[in-house]
């Protein structure tokens, strides 16, 4: 079977294996886009993987003020679980401990899905009977005195169950400076691509797991066949030239935005070509076992 | 497929109730059936046909002309579709409506959009009396939806609001959101004596100070309200281009009742 390459990297011919999870987008505004990022950093933070985060959550993009509901600048924030209680759990404890908390904020719904999530209507207790309702076009949103002003939220946001978590990229390379490079430029380009988050810091994880361990209680452990430490070992997937291997997971609210998300990273990857140190893009898997979504890297690259 | 029209064919010698010409009563009548069938009146019989000149075929979109004072109820209890009237409308315009939108080119008289509980009306003109206030046998006033007044209101404009908006560009009358519930008046001509006297919950918001405030108000002080910017977005978005800023002067009352309510007075 001919090898797979693109500018001289190895495209293996393996697939990346998600997850179905549930999502929503919320917006946060603030008087400037600078406090709107920090109320959404905070937001997002310890919010990298289900696996002991409670949720993997992140920045999908600035918002200019013409497309906020208020009209001040803006960030939207994507929050991803397992399950919808566990997200309204999240949602309930992540905005109102960092967004409610932050200077200047509201937040409002970035998502009209199918089902829907508490916002406003359980934060509005805060107020402690002073918290004002309004309704403005159809929607309600809660008017909380805090001492700053006033905290604006809307009651509810969307969820979907269509989200899709686990979608992922593994860079195998020469050198830890090339990887780390092209991972750092994939990302950027993949965040120009709507629907989705990449959750862990500045999108990258460096310590890829696999399902289980030797230790009883630990349900995740180094995924060993990737360590290049280990490549002497009969499991190592690595090439005897590989010295550091990153992963960027990718979370997106449908399994086509992920794919997009995917081919925009492999190519971004692959743009400095093998000569800049890049030998391989894989993907991992855990042989189907994990979940219904198989991203298929050949069929990405096509 | 044509909007279905109704032309009135002359002053009409006494009121006519158009309520029976909403979309619901209309589905699947054709001309002759629309033509046959009766406008109750004060004292005389008289038909469709005897009072309009009637055209089209669509019943979700319904205009009127030439309509005055004396067209009364049109548009009330509407459930979906749209009505446009070109001229003057009498009565209850609207009264009890639940989804849809009704825009008015002229005026329109007392209890527009009275115990309404959804869809839009505007009103190019004035209103009477009792805009957004109490339908006849009902409890309270307006209870959702979206009523835009381009000139004045009359007295007890969204009197017993329960939830919704209504925009005035001109003036109110006396007792503005007399009794008001809930919901929210933005008037941007000012208000006459009163307003907001009995207010337990609900929002006056005013462009600029207004000339008579009651003794049952309490001043907060001017604060930072993203409310307010959240309001004039929608709006903008709803056509109307109406500054509020993000600054107001906060009155909480009336505090001879519940005293929840506010006046927002903007900077």
């Amino acid at each position: 079977m001919p090898e797979l390459k693109v500018k001289g990297v190895t495209i293996v011919e393996t697939f990346a294996e998600a997850f179905p999870m549930v999502g929503t987008r919320v917006i946060i505004t603030a008087p400037t886009a600078e406090w709107a990022m920090i109320s959404a950093r905070t937001m997002t933070g310890f919010a990298t993987s289900v696996i002991a985060c409670g949720a993997e959550g992140g920045i999908e993009r600035p918002l200019s003020k013409s497309e906020t509901p208020d009209g001040r600048p803006g960030v939207a924030v994507l929050l991803f679980t397992m399950d919808a209680n566990m997200l309204q759990t999240q949602l309930r404890n992540r905005v109102g401990q960092c967004v409610l908390t932050s200077p200047g904020s509201a937040c409002y719904a970035g998502l009209d899905g199918e089902k829907s999530l508490k916002l406003g209507s359980s934060l509005r207790f805060f107020g402690d009977g002073w918290q004002m309702s309004k309704v403005v076009g159809g929607r309600r949103y809660w008017r909380i005195p805090v001492m700053g002003g006033e905290f604006v939220c809307e009651e509810k946001t969307g969820m979907t169950t269509k989200a899709v978590g686990g979608g992922n990229l593994l860079v195998v390379g020469k050198s830890h400076k090339a990887v780390l490079a092209a991972c750092t430029r994939a990302v950027k380009a993949m965040a120009d691509v709507p629907d989705v988050i990449t959750p862990f810091p500045g999108g990258i994880v460096r310590s890829g797991s696999k399902v289980g361990s030797k230790y009883a209680g630990q349900i995740a452990s180094t995924n060993h066949a990737y360590a290049p430490g280990l490549k002497w070992h009969k499991d190592s997937e690595l090439p005897p030239s590989a010295e550091a291997v990153l992963e960027i997971v990718i979370d997106g609210l449908t399994a086509d935005a992920v794919h997009e998300a995917m081919e925009v990273g492999i190519h971004a990857i692959a743009k400095g070509g093998a000569r800049e140190g890049i030998t391989h893009i894989t993907a991992g898997n855990y042989g189907g076992n994990l979940g219904p979504h198989h991203f298929h890297l050949k069929e990405i690259v096509g | 497929m044509s909007a279905l029209s109704f032309e009135l064919k002359g002053r009409p010698d006494q009121r006519l109730d158009l309520s029976s010409l909403v979309p619901s009563r209309l589905d699947g009548l054709n001309r002759k059936e629309i033509e046959a069938l009766s406008v109750a009146t004060t004292r005389e019989t008289l038909t469709v046909g005897d009072a309009f000149k009637v055209k089209g075929r669509d019943v979700q979109n319904i205009h009127f002309a030439g309509t005055d004072d004396r067209c009364d109820k049109i548009g009330a209890k509407l459930a979906g579709g749209e009505i446009l009237v070109d001229g003057d409308a009498g009565m209850l315009l609207g009264a009890q409506m639940k989804r849809g939108k009704i825009a008015v080119e002229g005026s329109a008289g007392v209890s527009a959009g009275a115990s309404m509980s959804g869809g839009e009306i505007s009103v190019r003109r004035d209103v009477g009396d009792q805009a957004g206030g109490v339908a006849f046998g009902e409890t309270f006033g307006m209870k959702g939806g979206f009523i835009s007044i381009g000139g004045d209101a009359g007295s007890l404009l969204g009197e017993r609001l329960r939830r919704g908006l209504i925009v005035v560009g001109g003036k109110a009358g006396d007792y503005a959101g007399g009794r008001m519930i809930a919901g929210t008046l933005l008037l941007q001509g000012g208000a006459g004596r009163y307003a907001g006297y009995g207010n337990r919950r609900g929002s006056l918001i005013f462009a600029d100070k207004p000339r008579h405030l009651m003794p049952t108000y309490v001043d907060s002080g001017v604060l930072e309200l993203d409310y307010l910017r959240l309001l004039e977005t929608w709006l903008r978005e709803q056509g109307l281009r109406i500054r509020l800023g993000g600054r107001a002067r906060r009155l909480m009352g009336d505090m001879a009742v519940l005293g929840k309510g506010e006046m927002l007075i903007l900077e």
